[in-house]
């Protein structure tokens, strides 16, 4: 199986503070990866790493065999990696369908066209799929900021795939998410993977979420992985076991 | 009630003007955080660009105005983002206010020592007549300000509204990060604010002048009434800023023929008072969001 994602020996320190010491792993295509681990375990970081919003000290990030380490998050985002947000950013004052158009990168084209073309710059279509994928039909004119905490969060979800991403990196989903909520977002969630095969990695605090939602799963503990395996295999491990109840 | 409705139409078309002035006011400050206390002395300036293409280069009022509008697009738009804003920004909003305070000065004692320091005769874009609709006089220089600040209006909404450029200066204005994230380019998006908001400003300028007269001391009520338009509407909205601008307009001369002409000056600043004491966020302003 191909890699699309491959992380080599990233390490991150702030000063005298080694967040994330030499960490590599692979993600294959149509794979749902979830990395979990503590608070301050480094997994924020790894993720801005990855996505180019941290320098990572040392180490390499490849997509698609290519080297992308040093890129800005807007380079990758054209190279189809997308993203979701731990602390919510959606455009609260476009409609939701708006900021899907916005996510469908609408900026590609010229000027002349980005005034006086199609309002919707030919993403409507898609827009209004995904709106219909995530089910959000009766909310697609409604402002964002106007929506619910987990259904600004279905739209952050929404956002991520509009521009066709060959891999996505969700960033806490299940975060301050009901629990109806939640069985809705992993079962879309899962749904998009089957269709799309794109390629997922989750950071995620809520076991129960990412146990149901991930093929594999990798769990880090003071900047380091600690365990790698099936949901099933990780949560018996005693090393995970301990790192999350305590020394 | 004649009275009461010429009042209300002249009071309307000087309102339409602060609104130009008080949107240009709000779209800095959404897009960039830039609060521009120069913004009277930039309706002040473009008056002055026309007269000395009229005066020193002998050009017709029309070119004139074309060459005011662009000359501020430069100066009051490209030079004023990359001079003054950019490096200052870094430092935070205050020593960009501060530093926009020092240039209202620099721009009005300028006019003063290059231009004149009396007050200078400005053409009109209309006609001087005066019609007569169901017994009320109507200016039709009154009219015509409306109409083109209307205009104005109107097509920016359009360009903001109804544009994927706008949609991109909204996003711009909304949440930055992200925006930058998405491929949207924010800088020329912020640009774009600028440049608007100096053609707003040179609208303002050649509506208002053959009012008042062409003077370097003109901004500083000229500023006010932007400044206390943009807040009493609601310094996050852009339809804040227009209803702020017409309401200041209105009550500024409704309470010059039924107050005193004394104090006409002084009831938008209670406007702003009651505003700040009672609804912070503006008539129509939200509570700690942006938008244009």
């Amino acid at each position: 199986m191909t890699a699309v994602l491959e992380v080599r020996d990233i390490a991150k320190s702030f000063g005298g503070v080694h967040a994330v010491q030499g960490v590599s792993f692979d993600v294959h295509e149509g794979e749902i990866l979830g990395i979990i681990g503590p608070n301050g375990s480094g997994k924020s970081t790894l993720f801005n790493c990855i996505l180019g919003q941290l320098a990572p000290t040392r180490g390499e990030v490849r997509i698609d065999g290519r080297n992308v380490s040093g890129k800005r998050p807007s380079e990758l985002n054209r190279l189809g990696i997308s993203r979701t947000f731990q602390l919510l950013q959606v455009f609260p004052q476009l409609t939701v369908r708006e900021n899907l158009i916005l996510a469908g990168q609408e900026h590609k084209g010229s000027r002349l066209g980005r005034l006086f073309g199609a309002r919707d710059a030919g993403l409507g279509a898609a827009a209004d799929r995904m709106i219909d994928f995530f089910r959000l039909g009766h909310l697609a004119h409604e402002n964002a900021g106007g929506l619910s905490y987990g259904q600004q969060k279905l739209l952050d979800a929404a956002m991520a795939f509009m521009a066709g991403p060959r891999l996505v990196l969700l960033d806490e989903p299940a975060g301050g998410v009901n629990l109806t909520m939640l069985a809705s977002l992993k079962e879309r969630l899962q749904a998009i993977n089957r269709e799309t095969r794109a390629t997922f990695v989750v950071i995620e605090h809520n076991m129960e979420f990412v146990m149901a939602l991930c093929s594999r799963i990798i769990v880090l503990a003071e900047g380091r992985i600690i365990a790698e395996g099936e949901p099933a295999a990780v949560r018996r491990d005693p090393k995970v076991i301990e790192a999350y109840l305590g020394h | 009630m004649a009275d009461f409705l010429q009042l209300l139409i002249s009071g309307l078309a000087t309102g339409a003007i602060y609104a130009l002035a008080a949107i240009g006011f709000t779209l800095l400050w959404q897009t960039s955080q830039t609060i521009n206390f120069a913004q009277g002395e930039f309706v002040m300036l473009p008056a002055f660009f026309a007269l000395v293409a009229m005066t020193w280069l002998g050009l017709p009022f029309a070119v004139a105005v074309v060459i005011a509008i662009v000359c501020s697009m430069l100066v009051l738009g490209l030079m004023f983002k990359v001079v003054v804003v950019q490096p200052l920004i870094k430092q935070g909003v205050l020593p960009l206010v501060i530093s926009t305070i020092a240039l209202s000065v620099l721009l009005k004692e300028g006019v003063k020592d290059v231009y004149s320091a009396e007050a200078q005769p400005f053409p009109t874009l209309f006609p001087d007549v005066t019609l007569s609709v169901a017994g009320v006089a109507v200016s039709l220089a009154q009219v015509g300000v409306l109409v083109v600040a209307f205009g104005t209006i109107v097509a920016l909404q359009w360009f903001l509204g109804a544009t994927r450029i706008g949609r991109q200066m909204q996003a711009t204005a909304q949440n930055p990060t992200v925006a930058r994230i998405l491929g949207v380019p924010v800088e020329r998006m912020i640009l774009y604010t600028f440049l608007i908001n100096a053609v707003l400003a040179a609208m303002a300028s050649i509506l208002i002048s053959p009012i008042y007269l062409a003077k370097f001391s003109n901004g500083e009520s000229l500023g006010l009434a932007a400044f206390v338009a943009a807040i009493v509407g609601g310094f996050n909205q852009v339809r804040g800023a227009i209803v702020g601008g017409l309401l200041i307009g209105v009550v500024d001369n409704l309470a010059a023929a039924y107050v005193s002409t004394s104090y006409r000056q002084a009831v938008p600043l209670i406007l702003l008072v009651a505003i700040i004491l009672f609804r912070p966020q503006g008539l129509l302003g939200r509570r700690e969001e942006r938008a244009v």
